[in-house]
């Protein structure tokens, strides 16, 4: 098994974060690496991978001191390279021998970055962790504990499946919206403000979403995006769910021929957990930190009273309760209090100040102050979306695979995933293709003259006729792909006309 | 007048098993003395009686004798053996405010009449009466009668006088045409004079033993009068009675009482019997608001039979009993006239009645069907008048002076404020504490000389007429009670509950903008106070639901009416309605109320037919609002009125609004911008606020005034709060229109997202030329080339984009822009333009 000590099985992936500013004298490079992946990888390979990196990070940074090195493109390897604080890098190394293993460098530097994000959003800044301890045991120990939980999450069986060109109709990093009509947006802003009015005073931040769709928001755009994630990685009904079918059927002890993707993290976690035991490296078992895993699987739950409860950041001191969870907003880095209140496809999280409420009591007062207050609009409310919710195939436009990303907004929207599995191989690899060099053309774009957005628009016949469309307008992207389409090219831009002037406001009609 | 006091004494026939002696005494007493009947004039008979029947009160209407007409109060002699009621007590604590408001100044009190009277007296005069009907008030002389139009209240109107042959007035009625006078000369006789031939014609009695109790005119269409009739009982009758002999008489009085309903033909000069309903009637009550009328019978006067006779025919309401309670086991109080009262309120018919034992105002509400009793009122006085003002019902606790107010729209027993005293406005005398001491002590000594306290409120002389008006008859001034919204929402304002207070304002009627006016500085107010944003969002709700309403019924509109309609003659047909039907016809039928009701201030008014002299005092410049006026929307008033046309006497030009409804656009600029300016530092309080609003129009389906959305735009852009700005827009909580585009432009200025949403919205709204300018301003000119070539764009200056092509320093892209203009502007090549671009692309490529 990939994950667990069968340590012949090749790990397909190697995932590493280094400070360049720790270990500079001979002998102590070890002390640069703040986490690998594998962990039971022999020393010498790990610091020869980092080894690697960091010399071509600071060989590229004579000709690009701002951007020095993306990726590294070799016959079996792909090095993907992401500076995640000033001199902390993140570097992940795929290997390309499976038919599989077709990717997209943004998709995985999106992994990266996501990792990061979140990761900060519950701990704060590495380097400040760094700093406050400058052995690199308690940044070491939150990272292992932090990555080790997240890639659990891509584990399919026994390997990790990181997004590949099966993936390119989707856009790591963005958010999905529920479209709502005007009379249900009005409701829910009001019930935003209703919540606002329980917290009193203080600023305070809330998150409305339905299903794993968000409604609503009045935090910032990166706060916005890395709650949204953490949200439905753990939180949304759908997440819970996952979580409580994987503890039942982790009793059941039959995840053998399952294929529910419930049932395969079950194995994840097994696996993960048994790796810790195991495998924690040496240096983390000498301290014994308080450890927060807020992504932790299955230690989410619905408690009587609606909102959700987890035992994550432990419990009070004198009493069973469990602690409020808390996370660092991005822009303010101010620490709050989440609480999420859940009504059947409702989530509403509601971020509240830590220096506003008084302790574990302060929150259950204000528990009951929204469950009072607001919880008949939240079933309003509830009831409002629902009606108005199409279900999971919602978004979907018959003839049309689409990837719609607003860049300016971090919101996306592509055609249901059970509906791009029909797409041929083919055509999501020259789609993974094709979005590789817009990638591309995006990046230099954004050098050559920055702050002038670059309208493209390009249209390809693949090998098994299908038509790939990507044009982007005004910091606005529409990936197409059309496979039962005619043989013209007239017919492809009638078609993407179409779709833009019926779902898109005609923000791609060009001509 | 005799049968007239035997019909009251024959209320008397009902308490005789309980108290037979007692009553014998009395009756004979008044009937020896008939007809010189004086106040306290068997006293001591009376006390005795009044000792039996266990301070049971009830008053006796005796007609109008020589000199002055009376309310020949009993109760007030026995004020003093009644309980002390707690407002007692209460009346006291206020006086001291009373003495201030009747000095002129403005006190706390939100009933007010209004310095100076109408004056009613002419030299000679003998009696005055009120004609509901037409709205006049009469004055009499031996030989004339002087009528003042009181629909429009002007306390300088002039009266207009007919002439009358001498004799005994009873009462006398104008026909609802104004051309026929009736005047009932006694119980037997009514007489009927035509104004414009002048022949008179006498209607008599066909037996000897018929009594006309009253009689009123009607615009019912099978008759025009109606008489109401009783037996008349004699005093001789009134035998210490057995059983038997009662219902014997009951019989004989069941045979010959009841409504007589006639027609006046044109031709014959006379009254042609139409139809007669017989019925026991002990005694009658009437108001031409309600078309009601309401016929007691029974022993002690609280079985009712009721009948409305308007325009759209005669409808009978089920019979009906009032609750009385008893003050003892074996007596049973007898239910007076002068305790029962017609109200109309929101259109609708309630009757209250004062039970004195109970010291209670019952309330019954009229259907078509049912009679419904509603609750009470608690009373605090033992003298208790009801007025209505602009559909608020006023109780006057005369004993106590004062006002308590309700509002019974939906059937709330709860004033909607506490009692204060009626103030007297605009009257300021040097001796106003000389006379309030004679106010004080007016009470007591009832033979104080009236003239000179003329501001004595709730005298023994006061008269309250329906629905708003107070006669003093001791000096012939005529008061109109009117309602200070302000003082009002001011004093419950202070309670918790805004949204019953603006629920009160929008349901006012009469000074409409004034109320309007209110409303919008109450929830100004309640903003700038910071109050929770539910309780505001509440307020906002009321007022945007009475807005919806008002343009439904479309009462909202200012309407220039140029029918003639008869003010007092507006059908008011809410018998009409049922108990199970919902009450549509309620505000049609209501408008030309509110129109003859609005005041005089607010109107200009023509007088058409009797009084010219009054137009010169009325005639104002109409209201002007700050409405637009939708084409198509002046008011035409339905049928029912046109068939009253013949019968009119006013001719209304008249513009008013006569709802309180506030309109979004009010709230934008009577509310938000003023409240935004003030808040500045509030920005999500303000923006809650206008959320919240937003979500009352959307539910009320009401159109949103588009600078509320740049407001909401600017406070958020303001705030920097730029990804709920996003939302807002892409959620269209933030409805698109060119005002929002501009203002999320120049909002955008800091960010390129807003801006962008802006632009979005141009493209949306097909503003093309604005769009294009956008991007040829950005520097997109190739982009907006061809955009406005798809959308054949050819309003922008082709030199634009030249110039934008060239300040890029690209001389492909100036060569490719100049092309094109060459291409598809025909003469473009010999522009200046042309030329001067063309050495440019020269110079460029060099």
């Amino acid at each position: 098994m990939g994950l667990t000590s069968e340590s012949d099985a090749k790990e397909a992936m190697k995932l590493c974060m280094f400070d360049l500013r720790r270990g500079q004298t001979e002998g102590q490079e070890l002390d640069k690496i703040l986490f690998f992946y594998p962990a039971d990888l022999p020393i010498t390979n790990q610091l020869s991978v980092i080894g690697l990196s960091e010399g071509l990070i600071t060989f590229t940074r004579i000709f690009s001191p701002d951007a020095p090195c993306e990726v590294i493109e070799a016959e079996k390897h792909c090095h993907v390279f992401y500076e995640v604080e000033a001199d902390i890098w993140m570097v992940m190394v795929v290997e390309k021998e499976n038919p599989e293993s077709i990717w997209r460098v943004d998709a995985l530097r999106s992994v990266l970055k996501e990792i990061h994000s979140l990761f900060v959003m519950f701990h704060g800044y590495i380097r400040a962790l760094v700093d406050k301890e400058p052995s690199g045991g308690l940044v070491r120990s939150h990272l292992y504990y932090f990555i080790m939980d997240f890639l659990s999450d891509f584990s399919i069986g026994k390997k990790l499946q990181l997004p590949n060109f099966r993936d390119s109709l989707k856009e790591q990093g963005t958010l999905q919206m529920l479209t709502v009509g005007r009379e249900a947006a009005i409701e829910v802003q009001s019930l935003v403000t209703l919540l606002e009015s329980c917290v009193g005073n203080k600023q305070c931040y809330s998150m409305t979403m339905f299903q794993d769709l968000l409604v609503s928001t009045n935090l910032s755009p990166i706060d916005t995006l890395n709650l949204f994630t953490y949200a439905v990685l753990r939180l949304t009904p759908i997440a819970l769910f996952r979580g409580a079918s994987a503890w039942s059927s982790l009793r059941k002890t039959d995840t053998a021929c399952s294929t529910y993707a419930g049932a395969l993290q079950v194995t994840s976690i097994s696996a993960i957990d048994q790796y810790y035991n195991s495998h924690d490296p040496p240096s983390l078992r000498r301290h014994n930190y308080p450890l927060v895993r807020p992504l932790q699987h299955s230690k989410w739950s619905k408690g009587k009273d609606g909102f959700l409860t987890t035992d994550i950041w432990g419990t009070e001191v004198n009493s069973l309760l469990p602690m409020c969870p808390t996370i660092w907003l991005h822009l303010t880095e101010e620490k709050m209090f989440l609480l999420a209140y859940q009504h059947r496809g409702l989530t509403v999280i509601l971020l509240v100040p830590v220096s506003s409420v008084s302790g574990d009591q302060g929150i259950s007062m204000l528990k009951q102050q929204i469950i009072e207050n607001a919880s008949l609009k939240m079933l309003k409310v509830e009831e409002k979306l629902s009606r108005g919710w199409g279900g999971e195939n919602a978004y979907h436009v018959s003839g049309y695979r689409y990837l719609l990303v607003d860049g300016d907004r971090y919101v996306s929207r592509a055609s249901p995933p059970g509906k791009v599995t029909t797409l041929t191989k083919e055509s999501l690899v020259a789609l993974s293709k094709l979005r590789e060099e817009v990638d591309l053309e995006k990046a230099r774009a954004k050098w050559d003259n920055s702050g002038r957005e670059k309208d493209i628009e390009i249209c390809i016949r693949a090998k098994n006729n299908s038509w790939l469309i990507a044009r982007l307008v005004r910091g606005k992207e529409l990936y197409m792909v059309l496979e039962k389409g005619s043989e013209t090219l007239l017919f492809a831009a009638d078609a993407t006309e179409k779709f833009s002037e019926r779902y898109c406001n005609g923000a791609f009609s060009l001509d | 007048m005799k049968d007239k006091n035997n019909a009251t004494t024959s209320l008397l026939k009902r308490i005789l098993l309980n108290c037979s002696a007692q009553a014998k005494q009395y009756g004979s007493c008044v009937s020896a003395r008939v007809p010189e009947v004086e106040k306290d004039m068997c006293l001591k008979e009376f006390v005795v009686l009044k000792n039996c029947m266990q301070n049971v009160v009830w008053l006796v209407h005796i007609s109008y004798s020589e000199g002055r007409s009376t309310w020949f109060d009993l109760s007030g002699v026995i004020t003093d053996n009644l309980k002390k009621v707690n407002l007692h007590k209460m009346t006291g604590e206020l006086s001291s405010s009373a003495l201030s408001c009747s000095s002129g100044s403005n006190a706390l009190s939100h009933v007010y009449i209004q310095y100076p009277p109408l004056r009613c007296n002419v030299p000679g005069s003998r009696s005055l009466f009120y004609d509901d009907s037409n709205k006049l008030i009469l004055s009499l002389t031996p030989t004339q009668v002087f009528s003042w139009k009181i629909a429009t209240y002007n306390p300088y109107a002039a009266p207009s006088s007919d002439r009358i042959s001498e004799g005994p007035v009873l009462s006398i009625r104008y026909s609802l045409d104004l051309k026929l006078l009736a005047i009932q000369r006694s119980s037997q006789e009514i007489q009927i004079w035509n104004k414009d031939t002048g022949d008179t014609f006498s209607q008599k009695c066909r037996s000897e033993s018929e009594s006309i109790l009253g009689f009123f005119w009607t615009d019912c269409p099978t008759c025009e009068i109606v008489f109401v009739k009783t037996r008349s009982v004699t005093c001789t009758n009134l035998l210490p009675g057995t059983l038997t002999r009662i219902e014997a008489l009951f019989k004989a009085i069941c045979d010959c009482s009841g409504l007589d309903m006639y027609t006046y033909g044109t031709e014959s000069r006379n009254l042609q019997l139409v139809q007669t309903k017989k019925l026991s009637i002990s005694w009658y009550i009437y108001t031409h608001e309600s078309r009601l009328v309401l016929l007691a019978s029974g022993m002690q006067c609280k079985s009712f039979t009721g009948f409305q006779l308007s325009s759209a025919g005669i409808i009978r309401l089920p019979k009906f009993e009032m609750v009385m309670a008893k003050p003892e086991a074996n007596s049973n109080p007898i239910l007076a006239a002068e305790d029962v009262h017609i109200i109309t309120v929101y259109g609708r018919i309630y009757c209250l009645q004062f039970d004195k034992v109970a010291m209670l105002l019952r309330s019954y509400r009229f259907y078509r069907d049912a009679v419904v009793q509603q609750g009470s009122l608690p009373a605090y006085s033992d003298r208790i008048a009801v007025s209505v003002v602009d559909n608020v019902l006023l109780v006057h606790q005369a004993e106590a002076k004062v006002v308590i107010v309700y509002d019974i729209y939906a059937d709330s027993q709860v004033p909607i404020s506490a009692p204060l005293p009626l103030c007297l406005r605009g009257y300021s005398r040097a001796n106003v504490a000389a006379s309030h001491t004679s106010t004080k002590t007016s009470e007591a000594s009832e033979s104080k000389n009236l003239s000179d306290t003329e501001e004595t409120t709730y005298g023994d002389q006061w008269q309250f007429l329906v629905p708003d008006l107070v006669l003093d008859v001791s000096n012939g001034s005529l008061w109109k009670i009117s309602m200070d919204l302000e003082a009002s929402s001011g004093i419950s304002a202070s309670s918790s509950e805004v949204q019953l207070i603006l629920e009160f304002l929008q349901r006012r009627k009469l000074d409409a903008e004034k109320a309007k006016q209110l409303s919008l500085a109450i929830v100004r107010t309640i903003i700038l106070e910071r109050k929770p944003v539910p309780m505001v969002a509440r307020a906002m709700d009321v007022l945007l639901a009475a807005y919806s309403q008002a343009i439904k019924t479309g009462s909202y509109y200012k309407r220039s009416i140029t029918e003639e309609i008869s003010p007092s003659n507006a059908p008011n047909a809410a018998v009409g309605e049922t108990i199970t039907g919902i009450d549509v016809s309620r505000s049609i039928n209501q408008e030309p109320e509110s129109v003859t009701r609005n005041d005089s201030s607010k109107r200009s008014i023509m007088d058409g037919s009797i009084e010219k002299t009054e137009t010169g005092d009325l005639l104002e410049p109409g209201l002007l609002g700050g409405e637009d006026l939708p084409t198509g929307h002046s008011q035409t008033l339905g049928p029912t009125n046109n068939q009253l046309n013949s019968s009119a006497s006013q001719r209304n030009q008249s513009q008013v609004t006569s709802s309180a409804a506030t309109s979004p656009a009010d709230f934008y600029n009577y509310v938000f911008s003023p409240t935004v300016e003030e808040m500045m530092g509030d920005g999500s309080y303000l923006t809650a606020i206008i959320v919240d609003f937003l979500r009352s129009c959307s539910l009320e389906k009401l159109k949103v005034y588009p600078n509320t959305y740049v407001l909401l735009v600017q406070i958020l852009a303001r705030d920097e709060r730029y990804a709920e700005l996003g939302l807002f827009i892409i959620n269209k909580i933030i409805e698109p229109s060119k005002e929002v585009a501009l203002q999320l432009l120049d909002s955008g200025r800091q960010n390129q997202q807003i801006r962008k949403l802006g632009q979005d919205i141009l493209r949306q709204l097909s503003l093309h030329h604005d769009y294009i300018l956008l991007l040829v301003q950005d520097g997109y000119y190739l982009e907006a080339l061809r955009y406005a070539r798809k959308n054949k764009v050819t309003t922008v200056r082709p030199s634009l984009f030249l110039e934008a092509a060239y300040v890029s320093k690209d001389p492909q892209h100036l060569a490719a822009v100049l092309r094109f203009f060459s291409d598809f502007i025909p003469g473009f090549k010999s522009s200046p333009d042309h030329n001067t671009y063309h050495r440019f692309v020269a110079e460029l490529n060099s």
